[in-house]
């Protein structure tokens, strides 16, 4: 109810923007098909708002509904950046206001966002060319989750080069893997210097899984960095910490992105990734993972992906090999 | 005071001698089968105009838009990417135009490209689909973007005849011609 709050909020107030501003409203969608040889077919939409309002806010909402036809559980495929639930879910609803007084940097945002962990933006995963979440942040693998997204209020500091974000809310997940409610807490430091983006994590929060089998609290640290030149995009994380007490998550991914003008439409992708979690017998799990892929610009608002992945360890149910095709087509409405 | 009245006058004389080299403003729109065309580019031949003197444009990439979607630069203009969003964009143009990669860059940065050849530029952003822009960059000093209502203004054009050309987002380049003259205005309809 608070969601459908917030998101009512947000779209009356996109509802009210005036042409007089410095950007009007955009609202756009992407409708994405595909199918993995884990014998599943999935079919996912997205429709979100976005732009300036007054007294310098902006503001951002997004729904999503996506649906996976499979004969069994077994496929990690196509959550890269949303759940496959099969009902309409709010993602993120927020308003922003960002101050730029002269070298310095002084912003907040305020609704219901993506944990601003590590690498945590849609943009990060939904068009990246990789139809699978990450290791570390798949629903129930033990580290963090893609889905996971805050209530909450956040704040950034600092100079372009060199600023701290530091968030403060309530969970509010998607998917499979719904954290406890309670308080929890983000913190990102990011520095950029010439191609290098580099930041620094911490999290601290609630469980996903029940009290009576997980108690403590779920704490993570991580380090992400990207790093880009001549149309070669690398970019990856680490984290480690305890998904609850007793247990232990440590793991990472390296992304490599290559588009260069000789490839036209045409933009190839590798992913390298493990990840293991740490338990008492028999619950100890790990997987290591590589994927080639690459994604292809048909037309204007066509693109397709394919991925090929190899996998190793017990962490997931999914085949060993497996091929992941999708084609996605988005608009833009203003 | 003498000296005074003199430099004022001398001023008079080289703003109305400035103001008569110049030339009136050309002013105009653009229709396609009677529909005003916004974002069209309209730009006039002066193949012996002044060289450029050093300008600087900003194309902003905003609530995951470049604005203005349609941007106008004469050759040799250095062209402003600041990055006014929480997210990383990472613009490109391989098509044709001017190439170039400019990479990720986080909010409250800026990369720089500068147009040296004419032609069209198709930018995009490698991270959000949706991102486009177009940069025509002209080689001459007298164009103008169409605005919503498909007006335009091209400022200070000195009498003469002129070639024009125009250009809009999935369109071709069309051309006409067009002697400026005081009250005259440019109407181009396109078919």
């Amino acid at each position: 109810m608070r969601t459908a709050a917030a998101l009512v909020v947000v779209l009356t107030a996109c509802g009210s923007s005036s042409p007089a501003l410095a950007q009007p409203v955009t609202v756009e969608a992407d409708v994405t098909g595909g199918y993995t040889s884990d014998d599943a077919g999935a079919l996912a939409t997205q429709v979100r708002a976005f732009g300036d309002m007054p007294l310098g806010l902006r503001v951002l909402a997004e729904a999503a509904w996506a649906a996976r036809s499979e004969t069994d559980e077994s496929t990690d495929a196509f959550g890269a950046a949303y759940p496959y639930g099969n009902r309409v879910q709010i993602m993120e609803a927020y308003a922003e206001r960002l101050f730029h007084p002269g070298p310095t940097l002084v912003g907040f945002r305020a609704g219901r966002y993506r944990t601003p962990f590590g690498i945590y933006t849609r943009g990060d995963y939904a068009y990246s060319g990789f139809l699978r979440a990450p290791l570390i942040r798949y629903d129930g693998y033990f580290a963090l989750s893609n889905n996971f997204l805050e209530h909450g209020a956040e704040l950034i500091a600092g100079i372009p080069q060199l600023y701290i974000e530091t968030s403060l809310g309530a969970p509010a997940d998607v998917g499979d893997s719904v954290r406890r409610s309670g308080v929890d807490s983000v913190t990102r430091v990011q520095g950029y210097y010439g191609p290098w983006i580099v930041g620094v994590s911490h999290i601290r929060t609630q469980p996903y899984m029940p009290e009576r089998f997980a108690r403590g609290r779920s704490v993570f640290t991580g380090v992400d960095l990207r790093w880009t030149a001549g149309g070669v995009q690398v970019s990856g994380e680490w984290l480690t910490g305890r998904p609850f007490d007793g247990t232990s998550a440590t793991g990472w991914h390296a992304d490599v992105m290559v588009h260069r003008p000789v490839m036209g439409p045409v933009t190839a992708v590798w992913r390298s990734e493990q990840l293991d979690y740490d338990a008492s017998a028999p619950y100890a799990r790990w997987a290591r993972r590589h994927t080639a892929g690459a994604r292809v610009r048909l037309l204007r608002n066509l693109s397709a992906q394919v991925n090929v992945l190899h996998q190793s360890g017990d962490l997931t149910d999914a085949y060993r090999n497996a091929l992941d095709l999708a084609l996605t087509y988005s608009i833009r409405l203003r | 005071m003498r000296a005074i009245v003199i430099a004022l006058t001398a001023l008079s004389a080289l703003t109305a001698a400035i103001s008569a080299v110049d030339g009136p403003d050309v002013r105009g729109s653009v229709r396609a089968n009677g529909r005003p065309q916004p974002n069209t580019v309209v730009w006039l031949e002066a193949p012996h105009a002044a060289p450029a003197s050093a300008a600087k444009i900003v194309l902003d990439q905003r609530n995951l838009s470049f604005y203005p979607h349609v941007l106008a630069v004469r050759v040799g203009t250095t062209v402003d990417f600041p990055n006014n969003d929480r997210v990383f964009h990472n613009v490109f143009s391989f098509r044709d135009g001017k190439r170039f990669d400019l990479g990720m860059y986080p909010i409250g940065t800026l990369r720089r490209v500068t147009f040296d050849t004419p032609g069209l530029s198709r930018l995009f952003c490698n991270i959000h689909p949706n991102m486009a822009a177009y940069v025509m960059a002209v080689d001459t000093p007298y164009f103008s973007v169409a605005d919503t209502q498909g007006t335009f203004t091209i400022p200070a054009v000195p009498p003469a005849t002129y070639t024009y050309h125009t250009w809009r987002p999935g369109g071709t380049i069309a051309a006409g011609t067009f002697s400026v003259d005081h009250d005259k205005q440019l109407e181009i309809d396109e078919p």
